[in-house]
Formats: structure tokens, sequence, C-alpha cells
């Protein structure tokens, strides 16, 4: 019985200053302003309408929630340097609590009601699944979903206005895979899993390289907060290398439980679950200081697929910080804010892509002509084309020491299936002007 | 024979947090014949405000009093200010009154606290003990949780059993007017039955807290365990609450421990045993009377 919480995080944005003096202000794409109409739903003359769905309470709100904070920031600062063509964005994120039910429910809301022209970066697997079919049976486009399942980019027939965004999971468990195979071929591997597609796809991913190698598979259920049985009959197991396909809070109770059990193996946290800063502070109350902040990941190691905040020399964080100064709200730059940026810094440069009078249609084959030649944030460029709207394809993997990470594997690319893994030999984008991308239409 | 050891071990500590929580179940039972689906959030309602002092520097032990208390004037609150408008009604009311509280309190904590997840102290260590070669999953949180909720029902039994005013709360719940006709001023009794469940409950959160993650519905599936060891035990007893907890906390840690995906199967496992239990003992393992209603 979850209360369906009435935090409706709904932001609207008062028309700051229209300056429609010609879109070339920061909008790129070229074109006349004069000549913007209202295109579609959700489109008018000087506003673009987007929705999105996340979990700002329950258990998956820590970190989660965070994301669309950081989105709307940039959208903030994005609308003050004039926005997309002339348009402002006007994002309006709801709350799903994590439950596949109330995210049917919002997002009813966000296409029926709201009248967005897209849905961007709903989080989750079990909640986006719930909305996948309604959104591509109402021709909604679904952009970068917030989530590494393979269902959102490996079959655009059936889906073809969703879109996958960051690395997904399978990608992830061949590289994590490879890279145990490689510098730890004696390690006993015990896997730590959530009974979902998110276990399931790191899991395939891992058994392509390490099969042998891997001594016991436990799951845990989200909302069972009792790990204890999982952690200890992976001890029991004997494994001394454990990799985690879990959310954060899981990994926090993994560490507490490891630690009552006496347990100490090398720890890889997929992406998804490392968050130091996060899990830091969600130990730091207990036991008043015998378990000190952050220490208990010392060592661990994680995976990247975007720059993060622990980077500070990073320009692409430098910017971030910037903007989140300028146009943030509360609280501090983390690396869950800098996720919603990039997903709104590729929402922008699709959004450029689709013309100066976008259409829903026109906007989905934009990603599929330009996307895979897009450069940004994210360290690896996207899969996306007619056959395949996966996303982000590469990762680097790093190591937890103290509150920072440091790089021990520079990125390399993959994909699904018997893909091989290679290093990627490009260089890191470029930050644009005050952070805005400036792509050409693609559309005629 | 390790992994049985510490699987037995996390079944025993679930399973004292399942009874703390039953047994501020059976108290209001006993001593006001409506079962209080309020109780969770009440309990969750107290524990952010022992968290607030912690943050706020006190120590656990401050936090931990202020919170019982505060438990005693919540519960003797929401008796005279709510229940009392229903009481006397037909019970099913009292039942959906408790369950709309639960929303409403919930919601409340939301608002002032904020939802987010934090972690809560305990004021004990969270490494197990050392034996031998080995560290076993029992922490000396867990002896302190064991402990307090030995002691708690313990208190529970004498008040009820030895003292008079636990019989003249025995009597209010059981036959108002017979009661008020021997001279028990009922009215008071069921305040103070639901000011004492309520302080019961706000040490279970506390107990529940220590050691894990709060949010405002932290309590959500707890409350569900709750109820089933508390019926498992026959809602009349407090030896019965804790017998039903373990019995409840041991059968799920061996279930989440020796079965294949058996983290998934968890809460069926609970409907499971419930079921089997209720239809052998349709009273419960420590049923005391055969005329059990509601």
């Amino acid at each position: 019985m979850t209360v369906i919480a009435a935090a409706t995080a709904a932001s609207t944005l008062a028309a700051c200053g229209g300056s429609d003096d010609g879109g070339g202000d920061g909008g790129g794409g070229g074109g006349d302003a004069s000549a913007n109409e209202a295109s579609d739903i959700g489109i008018t003359e000087d506003s673009i309408k987007l929705g999105a769905h996340f979990p700002l309470t329950g258990v998956a709100a820590p970190g989660y929630s965070e994301i669309p904070t950081g989105a709307q920031a940039y959208f903030d600062c994005l609308n003050n340097e004039g926005g997309v063509n002339g348009r402002t964005i006007e994002y309006i994120y709801r709350d799903d609590a994590y439950n596949p039910t109330n995210t049917s429910q919002v997002v009813n809301q966000l296409v029926l009601e709201d009248e967005v022209f897209a849905i961007v970066g709903g989080l989750g697997t079990p909640t986006h699944s719930a909305v996948l079919d309604f959104l591509n049976s109402e021709g909604v486009p679904d952009l970068f979903v917030s989530s590494g399942s393979l269902l959102w980019g490996d079959d655009p027939e059936t889906n073809p206005y969703t879109f996958g965004w960051q690395t997904d999971y399978e990608s992830e468990g061949k590289i994590i895979g490879d890279y145990i195979a490689e510098n730890f071929p004696d390690a006993q591997v015990g896997l730590f899993l959530q009974d979902d597609d998110f276990g399931e796809d790191g899991e395939a991913g891992i058994r392509e390289y390490i099969d042998d190698q891997i001594v016991a598979a436990e799951r845990y259920t989200p909302g069972n907060t009792n790990v204890g049985p999982q952690i200890a009959a992976l001890q029991a197991a004997g494994a001394d290398f454990v990799v985690g396909f879990n959310v954060p809070s899981y990994t926090a109770l993994s560490q507490l439980t490891a630690l009552q059990l006496g347990y100490d193996p090398q720890w890889f946290y997929s992406n998804v679950g490392s968050d130091p800063t996060l899990v830091g502070s969600l130990l730091n109350n207990f036991s008043q200081g015998q378990v000190s902040d952050a220490s208990l990941l010392d060592g661990a190691l994680t995976t990247d697929y975007l720059p993060t905040v622990d980077e500070p020399d990073n320009p692409w964080v430098q910017e971030f910080q910037r903007i989140w100064d300028e146009c943030g709200g509360d609280g501090e730059l983390t690396n869950y804010r800098i996720y919603g940026m990039s997903q709104a810094y590729t929402t922008v440069q699709a959004l450029q892509a689709a013309g100066q009078n976008p259409t829903r249609d026109g906007l989905v084959e934009a990603i599929e002509i330009a996307g895979g030649d897009w450069e940004g944030p994210v360290l690896a460029p996207f899969r996306y084309s007619e056959d395949s709207h996966m996303g982000t394809s590469g990762m680097s993997i790093s190591r937890v020491t103290g509150d920072t990470t440091e790089e021990v594997v520079p990125v390399q690319l993959t994909d699904i299936g018997d893909a091989e893994i290679e290093p990627f030999d490009g260089e890191m984008a470029e930050v644009p002007e005050n952070g805005i991308p400036n792509e050409e239409s693609v559309i005629d | 024979m390790q992994y049985f050891v510490n699987v037995t071990l996390t079944g025993l500590t679930e399973g004292m947090v399942y009874s703390a929580f039953a047994l501020a179940l059976v108290l209001i039972w006993r001593s006001t014949r409506i079962v209080n689906f309020a109780q969770g959030s009440m309990a969750a309602a107290t524990t952010f405000i022992a968290l607030a002092l912690i943050q706020a520097g006190q120590s656990y032990w401050v936090a931990l009093i202020v919170a019982l208390l505060s438990g005693l004037l919540l519960g003797a609150i929401v008796e005279r200010v709510v229940i009392r408008r229903v009481e006397g009604g037909p019970e099913l009311n009292a039942v959906i009154v408790t369950l709309g509280l639960f929303v409403a309190i919930q919601a409340a904590i939301a608002i002032v606290f904020g939802s987010a997840f934090q972690s809560f102290p305990t004021p004990f260590g969270l490494e197990g003990f050392q034996v031998g070669d080995n560290r076993i999953a029992l922490t000396p949180n867990s002896v302190w949780v064991i402990a307090a909720v030995l002691v708690t029902m313990a208190l529970l039994v004498v008040l009820f059993r030895f003292t008079r005013i636990g019989l003249a709360m025995r009597a209010s719940a059981f036959g108002q007017e017979v009661a008020r006709l021997l001279g028990v001023r009922v009215g008071r009794m069921l305040t103070l039955g639901w000011a004492l469940a309520a302080v019961v409950g706000s040490l279970a959160g506390l107990l529940i807290a220590g050691g894990e993650f709060v949010y405002p519905a932290y309590m959500d599936s707890l409350i569900v365990f709750g109820f089933v060891a508390a019926v498992l035990g026959g809602l009349d007893s407090p030896i019965g609450a804790i017998v039903g907890g373990l019995i409840l906390g041991l059968a799920l840690s061996y279930v989440s421990g020796y079965v294949e995906r058996g983290s998934a199967l968890v809460n069926v496992a609970a409907l499971v045993i419930l079921m089997v239990v209720l239809l052998v003992r349709p009273g419960g393992l420590f049923a005391s009377s055969t005329a059990r209603r509601a």
C-alpha cells in the first residue's frame, strides 16, 4: 500500500522573454523564427512540451530522483539562451514511485492531459515496460529511456518510437566479464543480481566471457531488504570476487550484510549501483561513526559511460557545474544530475536535427539519420540507425578510492550478441558554447 | 554448516523484529478488540522524530525515550480524537478508519520529514560476533533487538496477568457494558490501551529501523509480516506473538536462502504459512478463546 504521493513535480516555465530574433540565438539549425508553427501536438510557436516519469519517492528514489532536477536545470539555462529554434522547453516530470501501475497512470496523464510532444528519459525497466506499447501505439516519441534494458532498442520494428540511451546491461556485462577474464583469471566469481531484466541481461553478458569462473549467482527481489541469505550464500560458495547488478540502496545493503558476516571479496558494482557519494551518504548514519562514509566501498570496481563529479578538470563537468550553479536548485551537482543534463543535451540535439518545425515522426527519423554521429558528454558514440535504437555502446572501468574514482581501463566499445570488444579510439568531444549543441536539421 | 547457521541467525533477528511489531498489534487487540492498521505509520512517525533528534546531535537513548513518549501521546490522541467517534459502532468501521489513518499519517511524515531514504543509527555495532575463525550473522545490535523484545513481552504478560489495571483493560475490551457496570472507567482504559500499544509500536519501529534505511513507507512490508506473526500466534497472546514472529522469520529466511530465486518467493511463503496454520488451528497457535471475532 504505497501512498500515491501527490508529489507531482510539474514545472511550468513562464514564457521567458521570447527571443524571436531569428533562430540563430544558440538555437542552431538555422531558419527563420517567423516561420515557427504549431507543427505537432505539444509544439507551439514558442514552446515545446516534454514529459517524463521518475521515482521521486520510494525504494528507487535515492539518486534517481535527482536526475530530473539536472535535466530541469539544463533546460532552464537553455531557455535563458533562447531555447531551441526560438522555442522554450517546458519540462514536466511526474512521480511514479517506481511502481508500474503508477507509471501507466502518470504517462497517460502526460500524453492525454498535458499533451506532451515526447516522453524523455522515463526511468526504470519494469516501470517503462508498462507504457512501451501505449507510447508506440499512440505514436509518441519515447526518447532515451533511463534504463539499460535491451527492450528499448533491439527491435525498432516493434517499437519504432522508443530509443535507448545509456549502455545496455548486456554490453556492460560483457565488458566486465572480459576484464575479469584478463585481470582476475583465478577469481571465483559470485553474482549479486536484481531478479529482473537488469540482472538477467547483465548475467548473460558476463557469462559470455567467464561462465566457468562463476561459482554462484544470487538474486534479490527489490523491496525485500533482507539480503542476508543471498550474501551468506555467496560467502559459502567461496566467491572471492562479487559482481553486483543492483540499484544503489542494495549496494549499501550488500555492504552492510557483508560487514556483518565478515565477508570481504573484491566488489565490482555495475554503473547503476555504484555512485560512491550516494552509497556513502546512505551508510554514514550507521553506528554513529563505526561505519564511516564511503570507506566500505573503497577499492570496489565500477563502470562509467559519462564523466563524473569527481573529475573537476573535465570540461563537461565544469560546464555542468556552471549550469547547476546558475540554473539548478538546492543541493550539489551529483552524478545523477550530470546524467539528467547529459540526457537533456542529447534531447536538444534530437530536437535541432528534427528541424525548424518538428513533428513526432520527423523527430524519430532525425535520430535514426543523425544520432549515430552526435558527440557530447557521453563517452562513446550512440548506435542509432534505422536498424538499431540502442544507445551508447561503450564503457570505461574505474576503481573507487575514498570519495572519488580513478580510471583502470579506458573506454571500450561493444554491442549485444557476439560483437567483439574493442578499444574506443575517438577523442572526448569539445564543449560547445553555453553547453548547447548546434546540430544541423536533417529533415527537409 | 556455517551457511545454515548464518541463514538461521538472520531469520532469528528478522523474526524478532516481526515479533516486536506483532506485540503492539496484540496489545491493541487485547485492550480494544480493534486491529490497528495505522500502527505501522504511527511507529514510522515516532521513528522519524527520533531520527530528527539524533541528527540534531542528541544521543540514541534520548531519542529513544522521546520517541516512546511521543508514541504514548500519539496513541492517546488518535484514540480520543479519531477512534472514539467510531467506537461502539460496527467493528468494521473502526478498522477502516485505522486504514485511513495509516495513509494519512504516512503522507504527513512525507510532508514534514521528506521522503528521502535515510540510514538510521544503532547504539550497538553491526559487525557479527567472532566464533572461532568465522564471523556469524549475530551482531551486538541483534542482541539488543532480541533483549528489548523479550523484556517488552515479559512486561506485557505481567501487566495483563498480574495487575488490576491490566484486568480492567481486558474487561473493557471484552464487554464495555459489563465493565462499566462493575465500575471500570472504560473510556480511560481504551485510551490507555491505545497509548500503551503505540509505545510498544514505537519501540518496534525503532528496533526495526536500527541499521536499516527509513523512509515514510518503510514499515509497509513489516505491517504485513507483523500481522501474519500476530495471527499465527493467535492475536491474543504476547508469547504467541513472539513465537509467531520467530516461526515466520526463520521460515522466510530458509525460503530465501534455500529455494531457487527464494528472495522473490518470500511474500508468497508468508501467505502459505498463514493459510496452513489457520487451516490447522483456526484460532492461531496460542489462541486462548475460541470465540474470536472480527
